[in-house]
């Protein structure tokens, strides 16, 4: 183990640094491919999401169909926070994510119990109830359908957050996540983690507390996930109450499944073709687009289970001529 | 029966659902001993270690099981791992999707730890070579053998062995005896379940016969090997 560490800190340098050297120069190359600014942020922001969303669903191997919960709290949590009690994003995102945190501790004591469907279901059931608490009864400081509105522009201090700042913040923050993704995947905890994907029951046998180490790779997930919804909020200062919605929970399953799931690499991936899709071959598309979307995807769980990243390994493997 | 016993069931009772198993047994182990459960198919034998290693089936309704002065019948299964017992069961557990090593490195995440990957990798030179196989495609054997090194990994104070030499091929069954020769020689205490079972009393100090849930028989191991009128009645060798 020990002697391994080393290794650990060179595998993760290649990855990590090209992760970087990519969204960095993303302003440079970006529009060449019809790109414009302000999508490069979104996409950064999915990465995020779906990050942390695989590390619950391809390594511990638990399918969330209710994300959107910590994504949304988090986003109503800083939104409120700007408008209420300072612009500096610092504090906003502090207690964003702080919010998501306590949220997942509850929703994960919960639900967490079950596992496979049931646990998807539980996990899509608590989503929606926390969405129509949004839109009906929490309403006066949410403002229901029309979410919050009227935010000031937030600012770093004295710099305000605005195009290129908030890109290269929310870019420095998406590769210390990825980097600390690579660790905890490394780790023994990440370990813990593809053995609890495997078999919980065996596991518990070697005196291993299996129920907190799954509360512990849930909260880390919504810890992405509220960081993600967080920074949303900095990128456009309005909280729209999709983002505490099923669309946005399903949209997170999508990217990750097109990717390739417990790759890490394949769900930033997904997430990065989902929203250029969406946003630029649209446009040619017209109105079918949502139809050739769902297409694809059908055609990737039908012929690529392993997403983007098996696509990629299989012409890997046809270019060197089918050796090993 | 003495209060101060290392090991001890007492008027256990353990059920499946409605089906009754075990019905009232009271054994004790000493430190360092290893005791033969010995039966025919159905005796209980599996169901009285599953009940010591406090797996969530079967259910013990009556009774009580103690280590070293911890009472385990309350305990969930990873709180009696943690206070040291390690079942080997029929089917080795070993965990799917990870390697060797990795089997045994989780094993040594929560305390207490018992032996370190290099005694273990020099006790059984086979993982060392398969470290960075998948568990699961290692042959029965070697399982078996992972399963024993991955108990060994934790600091345990009894170890349970479920028909360690069930489905295997002699030369590894010779394998097997010589590690759980080895155990002996290490003082672990040992609770060794059979229905072959002329190589487990040859190992065991202490033998009990079931029978339908029951203890039909409480002894020395070298008694039951000795004895033709034990054997043919209750275990058919």
């Amino acid at each position: 183990m020990i002697s391994d560490n080393a290794s650990f800190y060179k595998k993760d340098i290649l990855p990590v640094t090209t992760f970087a050297v990519v969204l960095l120069t993303m302003p440079f190359w970006f529009r060449y491919i019809g790109g414009y600014s302000g999508l490069d942020t979104k996409i950064v922001i999915w990465i995020i999401f779906a990050i942390g969303f695989d590390i619950l669903l391809g390594y511990m191997g638990f399918l969330s169909f209710g994300h959107a919960a910590f994504f949304g709290t988090s986003a109503y949590f800083t939104g409120l926070m700007l408008l209420h009690y300072s612009n500096n994003i610092l504090p906003a995102i502090t207690v964003g994510v702080i919010s998501a945190i306590i949220m997942a501790f509850i929703i994960g004591f919960l639900t967490l119990k079950r596992t496979g469907i049931y646990f998807s279901i539980l996990t899509l059931a608590f989503g929606e109830m926390l969405h129509s608490m949004v839109l009906s009864t929490l309403q006066d400081w949410t403002g229901g359908d029309n979410g919050l509105t009227g935010l000031p522009t937030p600012m770093l201090f004295d710099i305000k957050m605005q195009g290129d700042n908030v890109f290269y913040l929310t870019v420095i923050v998406a590769i210390v996540m990825y980097y600390i993704a690579r660790r905890i995947i490394g780790s023994p905890f990440g370990l813990m983690l593809k053995a609890i994907k495997s078999n919980q029951v065996r596991l518990e046998y070697t005196g291993v507390h299996v129920a907190r180490y799954k509360l512990m790779g849930f909260v880390i997930s919504a810890v992405y996930a509220g960081v993600a919804g967080a920074l949303m909020i900095v990128y456009e200062p309005y909280v729209a109450s999709e983002f505490m919605g099923w669309h946005l929970s399903g949209q997170v399953v999508i990217m990750t499944v097109l990717g390739g799931v417990g790759t890490l690499f394949g769900p930033m991936l997904g997430a990065a073709f989902m929203l250029y899709f969406e946003n630029v071959v649209s446009v040619y598309l017209g109105a079918q687009w949502l139809l050739v979307l769902g297409a694809i995807f059908m055609a990737t769980v039908i012929f690529l289970p392993g997403g983007f990243v098996e696509a990629g390994s299989r012409i890997k493997k046809a270019l060197t001529g089918g050796g090993k | 029966m003495s209060d101060q016993a290392y090991f001890s069931c007492r008027d256990l009772h353990a059920y499946y659902g409605e089906s009754y198993i075990v019905q009232g047994i009271s054994f004790e182990v000493a430190e360092g001993e290893i005791l033969a459960l010995l039966g025919r198919n159905g005796a209980g034998k599996t169901t009285t270690l599953s009940a010591i290693a406090r797996m969530q089936d079967p259910q013990v309704k009556q009774g009580s099981i103690t280590l070293a002065g911890q009472d385990l019948t309350a305990m969930k299964p990873y709180e009696a791992a943690r206070a040291g017992v390690q079942l080997v069961p029929e089917d080795r557990r070993i965990i799917p999707g990870i390697t060797v090593e990795e089997n045994l490195i989780i094993a040594q995440i929560s305390e207490p730890k018992g032996w370190d990957l290099e005694r273990i990798y020099n006790h059984f030179p086979r993982l060392r070579e398969r470290r960075k196989q998948e568990g699961v495609t290692l042959s029965g054997g070697e399982q078996q053998m992972l399963a024993v090194a991955r108990a060994l990994a934790r600091d345990i104070k009894i170890l349970l062995l479920d028909e360690p030499y069930e489905g295997l091929a002699p030369v590894i069954v010779k394998e097997i005896e010589g590690i759980v020769r080895e155990i002996k020689e290490l003082g672990i205490t040992t609770i060794i379940v059979e229905q072959n079972a002329v190589a487990a009393l040859k190992l065991a100090d202490k033998a009990i016969i079931m029978e339908s849930g029951e203890i039909v028989y409480s002894g020395s191991a070298k008694e039951v090997l000795e004895s033709k009128a034990l054997r043919e009645e209750y275990l058919a060798i």
